[in-house]
């Protein structure tokens, strides 16, 4: 049960809405995106201010307490503006991560700076399969050294804390990895989406200090929580989209008319409209099954997954084509969704493989 | 105590009333009212409405009791789990919700009581030149002193031999542009006027039909809403019919209901349950399924908390890749199997017939392309399809 009550959310999410539309305008956006860290560190700070780092996180550990439902509502909010930052790798899995584990000195320790936005942790869970299951783990542990490397990791640069997967044995640990240690070395690579800060870590040997606790399956709740509050942004950032193309619809003329006033538009729209509402309800139900902790909270993160992703993919994908030549100028910020949408429905893992998970579930109910 | 918590209260005391109720009227085992050994179905009905649970979203003045739909709902299940009728019918009876929702006190008096009471209904809506274009039709009702004497063709009446009453789109007024001279009628089905003759449907079934109506007479106590105020009534009118498609309930009479979806009984008995491409596709088809049905609840709570919800209006359109897609992809697993159509392959035979009645979806009650329309243009504000008949007096528009 959530420490939150829905007027309260509706506030919370109110504030950042407001926020964002204050201090994250498209000019800053796209200001922020081309700086080297690809966001803004006073920004970041007063969205700790707000407490939006806080959901997460326990009362105890100076938290709010929340759930995934307030979280997946501020993605969607997130989503619509591309407020990108290390919302997701800190502020869900990162302290998703701890907050899940049995190490309380590690919780005492960082998540009240997280969730005050001094200190970011970031996740690095996956090896170059970028599969982010305990088979694509690439990096081993041999007592509290850590060696391999790892993938696609966001923000890594403005990391604080590394929260490293390794291999144990037979399973997968979590450890905690301070960026700056001998034997850790970061190389950036290079992506398609400006929003992220990818980089590869190499670790040789590189000292780093266990999380008692946090065993395969914590690891993949954490991620869990990261792919419903991802489904958050899909469907905000599809919401958004569907939107900007009405309002250009709508003043865009050919042939002495608005091009909304053509059916191949208008009947493209209502589909899109299809899917933006069901990926709306995919991330909303997601959420609230997990917070509720519903027996079909598997089956219903799984749908999130691809359902969202693919209708994010394809509402950007096909709101370029209705815009036609403006589209296709870098100027005009819809091709900065598309973008982003391209590079979520990879992250955290793909739409086949949740697809797949879907079905099991279904079989296993059925 | 908090809203949630009355509410909840208010739930179980509809819960336990429902089935004390039921208890002690309904023998669940005979299938028949308490102390009796058959179904008198008229019987039935008429307890089930006087007790308020015929139309329990209603005023009380109508046979209703004012529940909430989420309290509807509990009656709904009550009901369901000892198979009993009657419940639910301001949701399915579309004479009767249309009339409740549209017609005069008199016209409520007159036709209600026994349209609850099973009374069977038909649409006369389409005819052979206005199909999407309802707006065009061409059957007429001229007033006779206190009655209309109808005469024109009805075309794809779904149930028109079996029913009662039929809901009648007439145009009363040719001197005025097409939405504004039509009359929404209760017309009475059985008399000399109204001749019907069956159509045979792709599905093997012949459930719609011709009506040609030669000199039909309707009371003018029966129009529905205003004279010459059709167009709107049939708004409402459609607008329940879409509703109830967009849910999806089963098209096909005698299947029992399954727990599991049949696109995985037919993968499993088929063998395709386990190709990776095969799974992709029919975990699409469940999720769109499931995306509906997700999409409703969603409606549900935003109407409990506002009134209305546009994502009423998007289920029909979804539900039309559901059956089309499930049908089609089922046929694809039975492979040769899927050519043969009788009793001893009823997983062939039952996808064959879904594959044609699909079509029921997407183009009974407004085609998924008028559909589109409706969506693009009453949710997301897209400028009106051109009409160019729209502002003319009907009588001088070309039809073909
Ligand atoms: C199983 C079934 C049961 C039915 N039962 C009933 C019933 O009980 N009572 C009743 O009155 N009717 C009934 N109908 C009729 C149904 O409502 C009509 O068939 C439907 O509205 C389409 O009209 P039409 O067949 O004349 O096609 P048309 O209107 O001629 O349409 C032909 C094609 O043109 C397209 N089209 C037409 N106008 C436009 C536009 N403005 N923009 C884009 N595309 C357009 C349509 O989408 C369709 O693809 C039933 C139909 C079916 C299939």
């Amino acid at each position: 049960m959530s420490a939150i009550s829905p007027e309260d959310r509706a506030a919370m999410r109110e504030s950042f809405a407001r926020l964002l539309a204050s201090d994250h305008t498209e000019a800053r956006m796209r200001a922020t995106t081309a700086s080297p860290a690809g966001f803004d560190r006073s920004l970041w700070g007063k969205v700790g201010e707000m407490g939006l780092l806080a959901v997460l996180v326990a009362e105890e550990n100076g938290g709010l307490g929340a759930g995934m439902r307030e979280m997946g509502e501020l993605f969607e909010e997130a989503g619509k503006a591309l407020y990108t930052a290390p919302l997701l790798e800190s502020a869900v899995i990162a302290t998703s991560l701890l907050a899940l584990s049995a190490d309380a000195e590690a919780r005492a320790r960082l998540l009240s700076a997280m969730a005050a936005g001094e200190t970011i942790a970031i996740p690095a869970l996956t090896g170059d399969s970028g599969t982010w299951d305990a088979a694509g783990v690439a990096v081993e542990a041999a007592g509290d050294l850590l060696s391999g490397h790892a993938a696609y990791v966001n923000h890594a640069a403005s990391a604080d804390v590394l929260l490293v997967a390794a291999r144990e044995g037979a399973g997968v640990a979590l450890y905690e990895v301070a960026p700056a240690t001998d034997g850790v070395t970061l190389t950036p690579q290079p992506a398609n989406d400006p929003s992220l800060r990818l980089s590869r870590i190499n670790f040789e040997g590189a000292a780093a200090r266990r999380i008692e606790g946090a065993d395969a399956a914590v690891i993949r709740a954490a991620l869990d929580r990261g792919r419903v509050a991802q489904a958050g942004e899909q469907a905000g950032g599809s919401r958004h989209v569907l939107d900007m193309t009405v309002a250009y619809m709508l003043g865009r003329y050919q042939f002495g008319r608005p091009i909304g006033s053509y059916q191949a538009l208008k009947h493209m729209a209502a589909d899109l409209l299809v899917e933006v509402e069901s990926a709306l309800s995919a991330a909303r139900h997601a959420a609230a099954a997990m917070d509720d902790g519903s027996a079909d909270a598997v089956q219903l993160v799984s749908l999130a997954g691809f359902a969202c992703a693919d209708a994010y993919v394809e509402v950007t994908a096909q709101a370029i084509q209705m815009h036609g030549g403006i589209a296709y100028t870098t100027e005009y910020p819809l091709h900065l969704y598309w973008r982003r949408a391209r590079s979520l429905a990879q992250m955290l893992g793909s739409s086949g493989a949740f697809c797949e998970q879907y079905l099991g579930e279904w079989e296993k109910a059925a | 105590m908090t809203g949630a918590a009355t509410q909840a209260t208010a739930t179980n005391d509809v819960e336990r009333e429902v089935r004390a109720w039921l208890a002690a009227n309904w023998d669940a085992d005979k299938r028949c009212e308490k102390g009796t050994d058959k179904l008198d179905a008229k019987g039935w009905l008429t307890r089930v409405r006087d007790a308020g649970y015929a139309v329990p979203t209603w005023s009380p003045e109508w046979f209703g009791r004012d529940f909430s739909s989420a309290e509807a709902r509990l009656v709904d299940k009550a009901f369901r789990e000892v198979r009993a009728p009657g419940t639910g019918q301001d949701r399915s009876n579309l004479g009767a919700v249309t009339v409740y929702k549209q017609g005069s006190d008199e016209l409520k008096a007159a036709h209600l009581p026994g349209m609850l009471l099973g009374m069977r209904g038909c649409l006369l809506y389409s005819e052979p030149s206005a199909g999407s274009d309802l707006a065009g039709v061409r059957t007429r009702a001229e007033r006779n002193g206190d009655e209309f004497v109808v005469n024109g063709q009805k075309i794809w009446t779904s149930s028109a031999r079996e029913a009662d009453y039929g809901m009648l789109l007439a145009r009363t007024d040719w001197d005025v542009p097409k939405h504004s001279g039509l009359t929404f009628f209760i017309l009475p089905m059985r008399q000399p006027g109204v001749e019907i003759r069956p159509l045979n449907q792709i599905t093997g079934e012949s459930e719609f039909n011709e009506v040609f109506l030669t000199d039909a007479r309707v009371p003018a106590a029966n129009i529905v809403g205003r004279e010459h105020g059709g167009w709107q009534v049939l708004q409402t009118a459609l607008a329940y019919e879409r509703l109830i498609m967009g849910e999806g309930a089963s098209q096909r009479g005698g299947t029992k209901v399954s727990r599991v979806p049949e696109v995985i009984a037919v993968a499993r008995k088929t063998g395709r349950i386990g190709d990776p491409a095969m799974r992709q596709r029919i975990a699409q088809q469940l999720a769109w399924r499931q995306l509906n049905e997700l999409n409703m609840r969603r409606a549900k709570e935003e109407i409990r908390a506002q009134g209305s919800s546009s994502l009423m209006s998007l289920g029909k359109l979804a539900m039309s890749r559901i059956q089309h897609g499930e049908a089609r992809l089922r046929s694809e697993m039975l492979g040769a199997e899927g050519l043969l159509d009788d009793a001893a392959h009823p997983e062939a035979r039952d996808a064959n017939f879904d594959s044609a009645k699909a079509y029921m979806n997407s183009i009974g009650g407004g085609t998924d392309q008028i559909q589109r329309n409706i969506i693009s243009e009453r949710i997301l504000g897209l400028p009106r399809e051109q009409e160019a008949d729209r502002t003319i007096p009907f009588r001088d528009v070309k039809s073909g």
